[in-house]
């Protein structure tokens, strides 16, 4: 099981764009980490009146409209962003496959039923949910927000782990397993996780690019993350009666998200490449 | 064959059916009082509270509310806007309906035009440069978030460069007597921004779906074959492998429609558009929440048809293929 | 060949605009307006706000308008407009004699049943009881004949000309007299207003545009800016890409921080100041969020309210919105009010000052998370800012920034146009980022920090008879008039029921092409009609077909 994961790990970072993606993650994350220690106070307006200042010395990125750090800022958003999107991920990978199991190892109705209600979901689109949400919950603490982005996320994981799970119990030794006295639970499960763990590594990837643009989307709506605490979407949304005299104060955060998304993405490529090396 | 239609009509009417009954939990999820959702800043008189009380059976047990629900529904009924009373909400977004056509079904046919185009040049040119370069521009358009993309294009296209226009889908101080070429030309330079960012932001999906499907149908055998008996390399792509694709490119559609549609309420937003995308995007701002879902609904209505159309359509074009 | 073709329809086409463009004199052209919040009810009784009063003013008149200085409490210096002429019979009685020429759009004369209909339905506490505050002064208006009305108030003030003419645009009564006060905003009426001002109305596109065509037997004379489209965009960023564009050609009241630098680049852009009446402040709610029943549990304390004042320095608030266009505000006294140099000085800036008085009163930071609190409620206050409005979109965060350094927390809560009115009407706010255009003369001061106005307009249900008996003072006085103002101001801020923070002066983008533009401060376009269009400078759209009928 987990040889089989490090192999497919090993074959995907053979792919330049792993490397790129990786790297760039890693750049991110580490800004996150010692951005605290080493950057200005996000909410810190020194000199509010002289408004956004182009890019210098002193502030790389320059400054936004009330003269606010734009480096500081995009390095904060980063801690929310990634913090977010790793957490609601993980919760929708975990309820995706916990439902996924469920629907393929019982079958029948429960499965019928089950698929109904995932088909239906992923019809509505996942931003008209949350929005359908936020508005009338307004301002929410994170921890909520991270639950709405995994509640509405999972859908596709539980399709991918079901197909999965029937996939494997169609194969000759597990029958033959169950014929010799073997629990069919723990056949099923044992040799669900390494076939099941490359295509919901690569979904969980992409997952995490989703939940980025999505956040940053509903922070642009003014829903989602609040002020004082910095976001992406928040800083593109404070710009925008800028973007002809101060371009740079929608510009660095925008090229935040994308590259952060892109750098997700390319992983998620190699992952996918590593996993089907003929459709490479 | 109608055996088969009539069974992928009846479920697609069931997930549909199942949608609403989503719709209608997250609704009644949400804390507050649900009257203050219908009514929201607007002064409303005794009598209306009451006729809303009978509509909604606000003050009745949960299922009840859903009979209310559904029987409103299927009598076309999807409520009355809070920020434009007293417009109902169907003829709302009936009058929205058509400008998003307009727009979804240009970036329908840029995606699947040039994004399908594309996506076959990199099969052929596989590993190439031009491959790897284009794969890796794709991955960024889809990372780009579509309200940025936007607002930087209008910056410099509209305001900067003043080539375009930055808002809206006509100029208003058109005269009324304007003809008709004046009116497509206004139009149409009122379409490309929105359609361009559209464009940009979802047709690394397009590519690489079209991408994967050519390289695996190169692989089969009777592509070889084709290739053996001496016919030139762009009858066997065109007449032959590209054929091929044809079915998994209109599942595609399937998919693809949810990332337009999520794409479009941001991009008609911020241009102005006037269509479902925007009637949303004011929605949220105007707490408007009828509006709000009567939208959710009718989107999620139209995937799940989209869904079938896919479906219906593949079978056509090929007809070995019969999903279950 | 096709070339061949197309070249005769072509011809025509021209053929036909430069026909058209003939028949409109070179110096009538159109201009567009672009306003923050759609003008949705721009007919007398039901206007609001400002964008229903720029639109109201095209269309309807009143009887006289102050002069230029904007001494409200002068009566000489006011200007004819519906009356043509006027005597004052003694202290109580004034007699106004209506300009026969005067007509509404429909053609039948405005008559003094028109006038005395309008002012006894404003007078109404039962109907309009925000305004029937304003004329709570004037006991009678009768009608001598059809021309002449007379006007008798209870008690002699020193703005009594003011309250006689200012408040009532007088609708004409043979259209509305018959529907009833409670219909009368979703009447037809609404839909398609007929006035008796410079413009006639055309049509209006719901949530987009608004179109008014020049009346052309308007009786003080013809406008040559013949048609006036007004267009609505609900965001600053919106409304300057608009004129930035070339979509419009005039556009009010920006913050030099997306203003004035990027239409100082553009040549076919000027822009002008002009004081104005505006007066920006952060309104503490008297009472609980969204239960008037209740005090506030926070800001009921008087001390509370002082120290969250102390707390802010307002000149970075002011200097990184209006930068030299703004002057701080320490009252409900705008920079055009002949009074704004009798208010005194609000609290002087002391964050230290405030931290003590707040710990004084029980508010203090036990667990150390930044925000104090007292009896287990954190100091925590939702303020709400309306997204149209760019300084204030501005100032908030400054304020939120300002208000964390002593231990106070600040939930911004940004909302639009119709939601944020809506929740400020029903007292669903903590602090309230309140804009408003001021009355021209100061005695508009009762409407919304006056005990009676809380029927009204005063939101956050202020009240202090003190003040008001000294309010009442400084408005009924003839003599000592500067005294009487300057005390009712000191006790009015006393009691902190809010923060002022600046009123601004009106900055005003107008495209170069128009000749003779002024701007009356209280009523901004109504001087429009005299405008007109540089022959040599006209643009596409000033040579358009006109379309009223």
């Amino acid at each position: 099981m987990i040889g089989s994961l490090a192999e497919l790990l090993r074959r995907a970072w053979a792919h330049p764009s792993a490397r790129w993606g990786v790297g760039i993650l890693l750049a991110f994350a580490l800004a996150a980490a010692l951005g605290p220690l080493l950057l200005d106070d996000p909410s810190a307006m020194p000199d509010v009146v002289a408004g956004a200042t182009p890019p210098s010395a002193g502030h790389p990125f320059g400054t936004d409209h009330l003269n606010r750090d734009i480096l500081a800022r995009v390095v904060g958003g980063a801690r929310v962003s990634l913090a977010v999107a790793g957490l609601a991920v993980l919760l929708a990978l975990t309820l995706g496959s916990a439902v996924g199991l469920a629907a393929g190892y019982s079958g029948g109705w429960v499965d019928a039923a089950l698929m109904r209600v995932v088909d239906a979901a992923l019809a509505i689109p996942r931003l008209f949910v949350l929005l359908l949400l936020l508005v009338v919950w307004e301002r929410i603490p994170l921890g909520a927000l991270i639950l709405f982005l995994g509640t509405t996320g999972w859908f596709g994981t539980s399709r991918l782990v079901r197909g999965e799970v029937l996939r494997i119990r169609q194969e000759p030794f597990v029958a033959a397993a169950i014929a010799l006295g073997a629990s069919p639970w723990r056949t099923i499960t044992r040799h669900l996780l390494p076939n099941a763990a490359g295509p919901v590594l690569v979904a969980a990837t992409l997952g995490v690019g989703d939940v980025i643009l999505l956040e940053a989307g509903l922070s642009f709506l003014g829903l989602g993350i609040q002020p004082p605490t910095p976001s992406w979407g928040g800083m593109v949304l404070d710009a925008r009666p800028y973007l002809s005299s101060a371009p740079w104060t929608a510009l660095f955060p925008g090229a935040a998200i994308v590259a952060t998304v892109l750098a997700v993405n390319l992983l998620g490529d190699a992952l996918s490449a590593a996993l089907d090396p003929r459709s490479a | 064959m109608t055996r088969w239609l009539l069974r992928r009509v009846v479920q697609a009417a069931l997930t549909f059916a199942v949608a609403i009954v989503l719709l209608f939990f997250l609704m009644r999820a949400a804390p507050g009082d649900p009257l203050s959702r219908l009514v929201g800043e607007r002064n409303v008189s005794e009598q209306e509270i009451a006729v809303l009380r009978a509509r909604f059976g606000l003050d009745q047990p949960l299922l009840s509310q859903f009979q209310a629900f559904v029987a409103g529904l299927l009598r076309g009924d999807l409520g009355v806007s809070i920020e434009q009373y007293p417009e109902k909400v169907t003829s709302l977004l009936a009058a929205r309906i058509p400008p998003t056509l307009l727009l979804g079904g240009t970036v329908l046919l840029i995606n699947f035009g040039v994004g399908s185009w594309l996506g076959v040049r990199q099969a052929v040119r596989r590993g190439s440069r031009f491959d790897r370069w284009l794969t890796r521009l794709a991955l960024a358009g889809y990372a780009t978030p579509s309200f940025w993309l936007g607002l930087v294009l209008v910056a410099f296209v509209s305001l900067r460069w003043r080539l375009l226009p930055a808002a809206q889908m006509t100029d208003p101080l058109l005269p009324l007597d304007a003809g008709f070429g004046t009116r497509a030309v206004d139009l149409l330079r009122h379409l490309i921004l929105p359609a361009l960012t559209l464009s940009l932001t979802s047709m690394a999906l397009v590519m690489r779906h079209q991408r994967a499907a050519l390289l695996t149908v190169f692989r089969l055998d009777y592509i070889t074959a084709a290739r053996a008996r001496g016919l030139t390399e762009r009858r066997v792509l065109w007449r032959h492998a590209w054929r091929n694709t044809l079915v998994p490119m209109i599942t595609l559609l399937g998919l693809w429609l949810p990332i337009l549609v999520t794409g479009s309420l941001f991009v008609e937003a911020i241009f102005n558009w006037p269509g479902l995308g925007s009637l949303a995007a004011n929605a949220i701002n105007a707490r408007d929440y009828p509006v709000l879902m009567g939208t959710a609904m009718l989107v999620s209505g139209a995937v799940i048809f989209a869904g079938l159309l896919a479906d219906i359509g593949y079978t056509v074009a090929d007809p070995r293929v019969r999903p279950t | 060949m096709i070339a061949g073709r197309l070249l005769a329809p072509l011809l025509m086409l021209f053929g036909a605009a430069a026909a058209e463009a003939r028949q409109r004199p070179p110096d009538h052209g159109t201009i567009v307006i672009v306003v923050g919040r759609e003008p949705s009810t721009p007919v007398p009784t039901l206007l609001g706000q400002k964008s229903n009063n720029d639109v109201s003013d095209l269309l309807f008149l009143r009887l006289a308008h102050p002069g230029r200085g904007l001494i409200t409490a002068d009566e000489k210096s006011f200007e004819p407009e519906l009356a043509r002429s006027w005597t004052r019979r003694d202290s109580l009685t004034l007699v106004f004699d209506l300009d026969p020429r005067a007509r509404w759009h429909d053609g039948r004369p405005v008559t003094a049943r028109d006038v005395v209909w309008s002012f006894n339905r404003m007078r109404d506490p039962a109907i309009d009881p925000a305004n029937a505050l304003l004329l709570r002064y004037l006991s009678s208006v009768t009608a001598v004949n059809d021309s002449r009305v007379v006007l008798t108030f209870r008690k002699s003030y020193s703005e009594q000309f003011f309250d006689a003419t200012y408040h009532v645009q007088p609708l004409p009564a043979h259209l509305v007299d018959t529907i009833p006060p409670e219909r009368f905003a979703t009447s037809a009426f609404v839909q398609s207003p007929v006035g008796n001002g410079p413009y006639r109305w055309v049509r209006r596109e719901a949530g987009r545009s608004l179109e008014l065509a020049g009346n052309q037997t308007f009786f003080l004379g013809s406008p040559k800016l013949d048609r006036v489209v007004i267009l609505t965009a609900g965001d600053a960023d919106a409304q300057m890409n608009l004129l930035l564009d070339g979509s419009a050609d005039v556009y009010e009241a920006l913050p030099p921080v997306s203003g004035p630098p990027r239409i100082a680049g553009n040549p076919a852009l000027r822009f002008q100041t002009q004081p104005s009446f505006g007066v920006l402040f952060l309104l503490f709610n008297q009472r609980a969020y969204g239960d008037r029943s209740r005090p506030h549990p926070i800001l009921s304390d008087r001390d509370v309210r002082l120290a969250l004042a102390m707390a802010l320095d307002r000149t970075p608030l002011l200097h990184s919105t209006f930068g030299a266009f703004a002057r701080l505000a320490n009252a409900p006294s705008a920079q055009a009010h002949w009074t704004s140099t009798l208010v005194p000085n609000g609290p002087a800036y002391d964050p230290a000052g405030a931290r003590t008085l707040l710990e004084r009163r029980g508010w203090i930071d036990r667990d150390g998370d930044g925000v104090r609190e007292k009896d287990g409620v954190p100091l925590s206050l939702r303020l709400n800012v309306v997204a149209s409005s760019s300084p204030r979109l501005i100032m908030a965060p400054q304020v939120q920034e300002q208000l964390r350094r002593i231990g106070v927390r600040i939930e911004i809560v940004r909302l639009e146009g119709p939601v944020w009115n809506g929740r400020r009407n029903k007292g669903e706010f903590d602090i309230d980022f309140s804009s408003s255009v001021l009355d021209p003369s100061p005695t508009g001061i009762v409407q919304s920090w006056s005990c009676a106005g809380r029927s009204g307009t005063n939101v956050a249900q202020y009240c202090n008879p003190s003040v008001d008996s000294l309010i009442e003072t400084a408005i009924s006085s003839t003599r000592d008039l500067e005294r009487n103002w300057r005390t009712a101001y000191a006790s009015l801020q006393r009691d902190v029921p809010a923060i002022w923070l600046a009123t601004p002066s009106v900055l005003f983008a107008v495209h170069t092409r128009y000749r003779g533009v002024t701007l009356r401060p209280e009523s901004l376009y109504s001087t429009m009609w005299r405008w007109s269009v540089d022959p040599t400078r006209r643009i596409a759209r000033d040579g358009t077909s006109q379309l009223a009928q």
